[in-house]
């Protein structure tokens, strides 16, 4: 019997290729319920989801030219968690399954390989997915609606498409950026620390309001600030770098798609520490006018076009896929993550039908440590309170005691919880 | 509960602050720490180099073992597979075996490289009834691995210094040039210094250099004023 089977969107692409035998780019949206998680009816849940999810529901299969996603003949065992977030997925289990639903007590999360979807594209999964564990469990009917989709609905063909494609500019816009400080540790493997920082989010937006920011950048912001004193303290005048963080852009609101596929482009705000010193109010209107002046439909276009441009090359598209991987991770190398200290992924605040409201106590955002850094941050809103989790797969967490020590030094109370063991 | 350094909260139950890890205590909690998450750990990633590596010792003892017999069956003794079997021994046990470890030691495996490059050219000397090992091989074998142990240990443990350390090996390089070409002349009766005098010269008066710019740095600071490019 054939498969149903899907190209890779113009971001996945790159994520097979990249992945390296303890690397593999995998992030976790996880929510916690008012009672512990029932597994039996988390199962049925995961199954109820799977025509309403094709894209989800798929393993990674290689081809003569390209990896594509095949549809998987069940769905996902859900098994409960480890002692850390985002085991990495080998090669093995990316065969077998790209998506991985696991439970905690009263927690149930879902881990993606970054090939399926995007932190946005996960988020409605696991909408929809909690919603209709709430459904099995409490036999109240949740409506449609806040991003939860109706789970007997047909998926619509704009949810599977690719839009990078669909959006991509005619002219090319190719900047080229400088290397970025790299946080170095010590490496700890079979282990990713996690720091979760509460934060009451009317206090972080009263605080990014008094300097004049949106809560993204107010976040990049004093992370920058706390990479600048992390680099003044460790690093000589002579080889200090520039520090940039780098900020996925949900790219569906630029362009009113509704796909569930990848479609982020991130950017590179910061500053070069070799010029002077920088204050917060100052990183504040940097990196805000960075932002503000590169994601606008115009200029993501034009970014777009520069990923997918290649992809429409002939020769290009005839090479085997093992020079194509051979090609990428070049590039990558010198264009990828060179260009960030860290990515700071904020999915805002996150809505819920009102039946869900009581049910869920909390939502959270978790991306895995990349190749070269070891750190990264995603954060999520929700009920009041946003939750900032820091990976990482080293030892130390000075950055991570910058940030947050200056937050409170700025008047914001951070709540800590780890997941470390000691 | 609150980090006194920080200035963060922290659950209770807690002993010490996740950031800093000042110890934190309050007399009147009696609450247990609650873990956020399971303690069961997955089972870490298999490593694909050990079959790699089982593979290429195998394909590397058949090789011998091949060379070995097609010597016994056509001229009825070892014969030139000595050399072949040595050889191979001495490219696997400094470019292959090292990477059955998880942490390889430079200090033990560069010594131990040079230890056997010894023991191969000891073969040779006594399979051709040749009186050049002692006098000579062994004396520079010696040296060269003393150097490179030398410079590995200086480099990797050390990254501060680095022109003196970079003018003071230029500089033992240099004279070794001159023992070596001594330990030649013992052995072999050529002339002394025919072309040792030349690489001594270079390296010393370079080394020299290097390691005054170590020393003075207001010499440093003009040099790299006037040199930069």
């Amino acid at each position: 019997m054939s498969r149903k089977w899907m190209r890779l969107d113009n971001a996945a692409l790159i994520f097979p290729a990249i992945r390296k035998r303890r690397w593999v780019n995998v992030f976790r949206l996880s929510a916690t319920l008012d009672a512990p998680i029932d597994p039996a009816i988390l199962q049925a849940a995961v199954d109820d989801l799977k025509p309403r999810f094709p894209s989800m529901y798929v393993r990674l299969k290689t081809g003569l030219f390209w990896y594509y996603l095949e549809e998987i003949p069940g769905t996902p065992q859900v098994r409960e968690d480890y002692a850390y977030p985002l085991v990495l997925m080998q090669e093995k289990e990316l065969h077998t399954c790209c998506l991985r639903v696991v439970y905690f007590r009263n927690r149930l999360a879902v881990e993606f390989f970054h090939s399926l979807t995007d932190g946005n594209g996960g988020l409605v999964y696991l909408k929809t997915l909690t919603a209709r564990y709430l459904e099995r469990k409490t036999g109240a009917r949740i409506p449609a609606g806040e991003g939860v989709l109706d789970w007997q609905d047909k998926p619509a063909p704009e949810e599977l498409e690719d839009s990078f494609q669909k959006h991509a500019n005619k002219y090319v816009l190719n900047d080229k950026e400088p290397a970025a400080l790299h946080v170095r540790g010590t490496y700890e493997p079979n282990f990713l620390h996690l720091l979760t920082g509460r934060i009451p989010a009317d206090a972080l937006l009263e605080a990014s309001h008094r300097y004049g920011a949106t809560v993204t950048v107010f976040l990049a912001a004093v992370l920058a600030e706390s990479l600048l004193q992390y680099q003044q303290t460790r690093i000589g005048r002579d080889r200090r770098r520039p520090v940039k963080i780098t900020v996925p852009v949900n790219l569906r609101k630029l362009y009113g798609s509704r796909t569930l596929r990848n479609f982020i482009l991130t950017l590179n705000p910061g500053v070069d520490p070799r010029m002077g010193t920088y204050t917060l109010p100052e990183l504040c209107k940097v990196i805000g006018a960075q932002i503000s002046a590169e994601a606008t439909p115009q200029r993501m276009s034009g970014r777009i076009a520069a990923n997918v441009s290649p992809q429409q090359v002939l020769p290009i598209r005839l090479a085997p896929l093992p020079v194509k991987n051979l090609v990428m991770r070049l590039v990558y190398s010198v264009r990828g993550e060179r260009c960030g200290c860290l990515t700071l992924s904020n999915l805002g605040v996150i809505r819920l039908p009102a039946e869900m409201g009581e049910p869920v106590k909390r939502m959270e955002f978790i991306i895995g440590p990349q190749i070269t850094y070891p750190h990264n941050c995603g954060v999520a809103t929700w009920n009041g309170t946003t939750y900032v989790n820091f990976i990482r797969n080293i030892r130390e967490c000075e950055l991570e005691r910058l940030f947050f020590a200056r937050l409170v030094e700025l008047g914001v109370p951070v709540h800590i919880e780890s997941n470390d063991p000691r | 509960m609150y980090c006194v350094k920080c200035g963060v909260r922290l659950n209770e139950g807690v002993t010490a602050c996740p950031l800093c890890r000042t110890p934190v205590w309050n007399p009147e909690t009696k609450v247990e720490p609650t873990a956020n998450y399971s303690a069961r750990y997955p089972r870490p990633p298999k490593s694909k180099r050990y079959p790699i590596l089982a593979f290429i010792t195998i394909l590397l003892a058949a090789l011998c073992l091949s060379v070995l017999i097609f010597c016994l069956t056509q001229y009825g003794r070892v014969a030139w597979s000595g050399y072949v079997m040595l050889g191979v021994a001495l490219v696997y046990f400094s470019m292959i075996f090292p990477f059955w470890f998880e942490k390889r030691h430079p200090l033990i495996f560069v010594p131990l490289a040079f230890l056997l490059t010894c023991g191969y050219l000891l073969y040779i000397c006594l399979y051709n009834h040749g009186n050049w090992f002692l006098p000579f091989a062994f004396p520079v074998v010696m040296i060269l691995g003393a150097i490179t142990t030398a410079s590995v240990a200086l480099f990797r443990y050390g990254k501060r210094r680095r022109l003196r350390k970079t003018g003071a090996l230029l500089v033992v390089i240099g004279c070794s040039s001159m023992l070596i070409e001594m330990f030649e002349c013992i052995t072999f009766g050529t002339e002394m210094f025919t072309w040792s005098l030349y690489p001594t010269c270079v390296l010393s008066l370079v080394g020299l250099f290097l390691i005054l710019s170590g020393v003075i740095p207001p010499w440093r600071e003009y040099l790299e004023r006037k040199l930069f490019f």
